[in-house]
């Protein structure tokens, strides 16, 4: 076919396509992981998570441009082509029951279900804009903007209290975790790293130990911080992310910034979903 | 059938392995084979094992009277014999002349050739599974599925008439990469190149590919590309809108390790570049989702998500390569 009657996306199909298998590992997937480490480390305390986030956000005005560049740009690239790509594909799993090919639709399914869940996810915690109008009167209204880097753990654990969020975050971490450790088994394919039969058991036997650890840590950081929003916990938690601030603020290591605390009301509501908790 | 009882004479021995079955005749500290077949002899001997077997049996058949035309499927009851396979059935169908209720029917349109596994042409879907009919033997397949045969065209290709499928676009595919070794010229240019044992072994199973189309039929990334003639245009026209309209879509994984096969070829590999390029082009490698049907089907059990693999390895070179080479 005459190359000037194609389309860019067809002439540069290879490119992307190759691109985009890239950037599920680097950088989206090596991403997660860390996000993933971070969030189980309120299994230790969760001081020790207020203090990972402390450091995340040490990179202070640069951190948007962080992660807009290294996370959200490439990320909605990854999701925006994944789209495409299910959408030329035809899964026939029913009809051709091999386990590949089980897998096969298993990574399209687990790649929308990512999809959806991330854009809830970082509307959840974050509003999608940290606008303040937009804040106020979209994200909050809408039950979004629940996370408060400052008040790290309590807020997070505030918000992963309800049963539906939390089988929702379950299958959306979970479907996040195949995704990826499946990924890295077909990019391993796609760029030629493993080629024999033998190579790719090989290789399918080492992603399962990854997928299989890293949705050990993701359960245990989804429930660690759902565990850290309850009852005495809760409390906890507040007093040592206010003590930590407080010290922060005296030692000069930090300006105070309170769009990133849960406000003067943080108490309250904790004292709230304690007593909630309590009554249950 | 008469072969068990072979099995019990101390001169002869079986031998077999997955597909393969050889009768070895004994005499001293030497072996002699003297009868090797297939999955053909497989089934006799399942037969003959098994006494319960029906007195007829139903195929449906999906037809098809005419390009573009809407399909309709038709029963028929065919009478048991041992050892049929589904092109015997489909003989069988074709003397009856009418359907399991009676009426009459023209025969069903079907494509035959080597009768033995090899060249591909009588390939279409037998219960729902890409295969051909020549080496489907009917005593296996009701053992699968006592009810009965179902036969359909392959729907990756347009259907010509009944079981009749254009697979041009295999071919077009091996076109697209110069699945050939270029050695006419206007003088003598030598030997070429040695090729090693080693690659040689490395070779020949890719070489057994037919372009039977069953690793594409399988494929979920493989979309089904199918154009009617216009009023206006001359065959050969029509023969090239077809030709480029392939050439925008998968090539598939018989194309992609016919590549392979002769990118290793000494000389072959001459012209390595330019097929890689067509990989790296619309409608290349990159449509491939590893669902990795296309092995698991593939009747030769050629290594091709190997050489699927091994195009990767090669095209993720290419691009580097010319990225900073170029």
């Amino acid at each position: 076919m005459d190359s000037s009657q194609q389309s860019f996306l067809a002439r540069h199909d290879f490119l992307i396509r190759r691109l985009h298998s890239l950037s599920g590992l680097i950088p989206v997937g090596a991403y997660m992981v860390v996000h993933l480490v971070t969030n189980a480390s309120v299994s230790e305390s969760s001081a020790a998570f207020q203090k990972n986030v402390y450091s995340i956000h040490s990179l202070g005005s640069l951190l948007p441009v962080v992660e807009w560049a290294f996370i959200f740009l490439p990320l909605l690239f990854h999701a925006i082509i994944g789209v495409v790509i299910v959408g030329g594909g035809m899964p026939n799993s029913n009809q051709y029951r091999y386990g590949p090919n089980y897998r096969y639709t298993l990574q399209r399914a687990t790649g929308m279900i990512a999809f959806v869940f991330i854009m809830v996810h970082v509307f959840h915690m974050h509003g999608w804009f940290h606008a303040d109008v937009w804040l106020e009167k979209v994200a909050r209204p809408f039950g979004g903007a629940q996370f408060y880097p400052y008040n790290a753990t309590s807020s997070a654990g505030m918000a992963l209290q309800s049963t539906v969020t939390v089988v929702l975050y379950l299958v959306g971490v979970l479907s996040c975790v195949y995704h990826l450790a499946n990924g890295i088994w077909t990019m391993g394919i796609t760029w030629g790293v493993w080629t024999s039969p033998k190579a790719q058991a090989r290789a399918s036997k080492a992603c399962s130990a990854f997928g299989i650890l890293l949705a050990a840590l993701s359960v245990a950081a989804l429930f660690g911080m759902r565990s850290a929003g309850q009852g005495e916990n809760l409390q906890e938690a507040i007093q040592a992310e206010d003590r930590l601030y407080e010290h922060k603020i005296e030692a000069g290591e930090l300006e105070p910034n309170e769009h990133k605390r849960s406000g003067s009301d943080h108490s309250e509501e904790g004292k709230e979903a304690a007593a909630k908790s309590e009554d249950k | 059938m008469q072969i068990l009882w072979l099995n019990a004479s101390e001169k002869f021995s079986f031998w077999r392995d997955k597909r393969c079955f050889a009768v070895v005749l004994k005499c001293g500290s030497n072996a002699l084979v003297i009868f090797r077949g297939s999955d053909i002899i497989e089934g006799m001997t399942a037969h003959s094992q098994k006494s319960t077997k029906p007195s007829s049996f139903e195929v449906r058949i999906l037809r098809q009277d005419a390009p573009a035309k809407g399909p309709r499927w038709e029963r028929h009851r065919v009478t048991y014999e041992p050892n049929l396979n589904v092109i015997s059935v489909l003989q069988k169908v074709a003397t009856l002349a009418t359907t399991s209720d009676g009426k009459n029917t023209t025969p069903v349109a079907w494509y035959c050739n080597c009768l033995e596994e090899v060249c591909g042409a009588c390939t279409m879907l037998i219960n729902g599974r890409t295969r051909q009919a020549c080496s489907a033997l009917v005593d296996k397949l009701l053992e699968e599925n006592p009810e009965g045969l179902e036969l359909r065209p392959m729907s990756k290709f347009p259907v010509v008439r009944d079981l009749v499928v254009d697979r041009g676009r295999m071919f077009r595919a091996l076109e697209r990469v110069q699945a050939w070794i270029p050695v006419d010229g206007y003088g003598d240019r030598g030997s070429g190149p040695r090729e090693s044992q080693e690659s040689q072994q490395v070779r020949y199973p890719l070489s057994e590919c037919m372009t039977c189309g069953c690793c594409v039929e399988a494929c979920p990334q493989f979309a089904k590309v199918e154009l009617a003639q216009r009023s206006d245009e001359t065959s050969e026209q029509f023969e090239d809108r077809k030709a480029q309209e392939y050439d925008g879509a998968f090539v598939g994984a018989a194309a992609i390790s016919q590549a392979m096969l002769f990118n290793d070829h000494p000389t072959g590999h001459m012209n390595a570049g330019e097929r890689l390029e067509t990989l790296m082009g619309p409608g290349g490698i990159q449509m491939c989702g590893n669902a990795q049907n296309c092995v698991a089907v593939c009747p030769k059990e050629i290594p091709l998500t190997t050489s699927i693999a091994r195009a990767g390895r090669q095209t993720t070179v290419h691009l580097v390569t010319q990225f900073f080479d170029s």
